[in-house]
């Protein structure tokens, strides 16, 4: 069964390092290290965690803030290399982005739609020919060539949604976006997810939401300052972590 | 179908740091193009004048200085008319300037894409410092124009040009991912680029000709890596010349040495800065 595991991430660790002083100006430092106060302390964001997420799985993470939750996504995401330990990922991924934070709110959203499938590695050329499809199914047609600045909040999200599900990746990493739209759109989206992980998409969430948690999630890991302090059913870690942060 | 010899990503498979980059820019031709465009066309909607903007500003520059320097202090420029030399000086330099300072901060400025998406994070420096290239290349419309208004003419040695404007992106791209390494832990990083970079634009020959230079300080403009860009440039898009050989070594040299000094310490920096971005 685990040979097929999509991400397989053995005792990964990650340390970084830190200016003890915290300062955050060239010149402070400056005038720190002409004090000899720039002493750096080594961090670890992560230390030995270890987890698989199968095919069809909905792989959630859980915790309280700088609990290296993002830390993780970022390493599953490949854009940070473990300090310790070993991950290996099958398959393609898709993150959802927010458009608009990350992209450049003078592009239009058919701008947008060909660089977010250039950056995770598609053909420009193709994508070009998707965006009629993408924007039919985000109900954006009349908006896909006003630059996004224009877009509101659900619009952008709907957009983002429907480019990261365009093809079905093997893994789809959702950060807390998940009320996307109106009802209707939401059951729409929902459905794709759905046929999607029964297609055998895997989907790795982080969310602050623990209903969402509960309700989605096959599998879920309790991170609590970069170590993994409970893993398992959703039910069980859940209500775990609830009652443990005083709730 | 999915065994371990054929995982997409494997943490301990071993990354030549060089290497990879090299490898990674040719496969990444079409995402570095795009974000060329994106560049440019953002940079011209964002301004109601567009792409007139990039001409007005140096022209602008440029005409004050002329005032000062030709008519006041009556600047002698052997050879070439003093507008033509002042013209292509501030064009390059702000050229420099504004490609060190969006090479600098594209990195930042696209964090939130940087530490979702594995793409390598250069190649948001290259397509700044490209475009910066581009936009330079536009901008010589108004010089090319004065040279033939004031009988210089346009010598063949202007479709070498591109030699030395690929020099600087090359040389911008290299300065500025070395920016770039720095911005992400110290934030007024480039508030002091930029005073570097006036600092070194005074201290090059742009407006004022390198003869009021005494002898014994020649060294020192000569040592200056932009001076070897300048002169070069100045040679083929006016002159019909060829600059000295030690300043086309000087060019490429320092152009070469930036690039894989700039790859070397951001590629060693990535890492703890995106932890924090």
């Amino acid at each position: 069964m685990s040979d097929r595991a999509v991400v397989r991430a053995e005792q990964i660790s990650l340390a970084y390092r830190i200016g003890k002083s915290q300062t955050g100006t060239f010149k402070e430092h400056m005038i720190d290290s002409l004090k000899g106060n720039t002493t750096y302390e080594q961090l670890w964001a992560l230390s030995n965690v270890s987890f698989t997420v199968e095919p069809g799985q909905v792989f959630a993470v859980i915790g309280p803030n700088g609990a290296g939750k993002s830390t993780l996504m970022k390493i599953i995401a490949q854009v940070l290399p473990p300090t310790g330990g070993r991950i290996r990922v099958h398959g393609t991924i898709a993150p959802m982005i927010e458009l608009g934070a990350g992209f450049n709110a003078e592009m239009t959203g058919r701008e947008n739609v060909v660089l977010y499938g250039t950056l995770v590695g598609r053909e420009p050329k193709v994508m070009r020919n998707r965006v009629a499809d993408i924007a039919a199914w985000a109900e954006l047609e009349d908006f896909i060539d006003a630059p996004i600045r224009n877009y509101s909040t659900g619009m952008l999200a709907r957009l983002g949604f429907a480019v990261a599900t365009d093809t079905r990746p093997d893994i789809l990493v959702v950060d807390e976006v998940l009320a996307v739209g109106d009802e209707a759109f939401q059951r729409k989206s929902s459905d794709r997810m759905t046929s999607m992980i029964n297609a055998g998409s895997a989907v790795v969430l982080v969310s602050h939401s623990l209903e969402a948690v509960e309700r989605l999630a096959d599998y879920v890991i309790w991170l609590e300052k970069g170590k993994v302090v409970m893993a398992g059913e959703p039910e069980e870690v859940v209500e775990t972590y609830r009652s443990s942060a005083g709730g | 179908m999915t065994s371990d010899s054929d995982a997409r990503y494997d943490s301990a498979r071993r990354r030549r740091p060089l290497i990879s980059d090299f490898e990674n820019l040719r496969s990444y031709r079409g995402l570095l193009r795009l974000l060329v465009v994106r560049d440019l066309t953002v940079r011209y909607k964002r301004s109601s004048l567009g792409v007139w903007w990039t001409l007005l500003n140096p022209l602008l520059f440029s005409g004050a200085l002329w005032i000062v320097f030709g008519q006041i202090f009556r600047f002698e420029t052997p050879g070439v008319p003093y507008i033509v030399y002042l013209l292509s000086g501030v064009l390059f330099m702000t050229f420099f300037a504004q490609g060190v300072t969006t090479t600098g901060s594209a990195i930042v400025n696209s964090a939130s894409i940087l530490t979702k998406v594995s793409v390598p994070p250069e190649i948001f420096s290259f397509a700044a410092a490209l475009a910066a290239g581009a936009n330079f290349v536009l901008s010589l419309l108004p010089l090319l124009v004065a040279q033939l208004i004031l009988g210089v003419g346009i010598p063949w040695t202007v479709i070498l040009v591109p030699i030395p404007v690929a020099a600087t992106v090359v040389f911008v791209a290299g300065i500025g991912l070395l920016v770039a390494s720095a911005a992400v832990f110290f934030y007024d990083i480039l508030d002091l680029t930029a005073v570097f970079i006036q600092l070194i634009s005074y201290l090059t020959p742009s407006f004022y000709p390198v003869e009021i230079i005494p002898d014994q300080f020649i060294w020192l403009v000569n040592l200056n890596p932009l001076y070897s860009y300048l002169t070069v440039f100045r040679g083929f898009v006016y002159g019909g010349e060829f600059a000295p050989a030690w300043q086309f070594a000087y060019m490429f040299g320092s152009a070469i040495a930036a690039i894989l000094l700039g790859i070397w310490v951001f590629s060693r920096s990535w890492k703890n800065l995106v932890v924090r971005i």
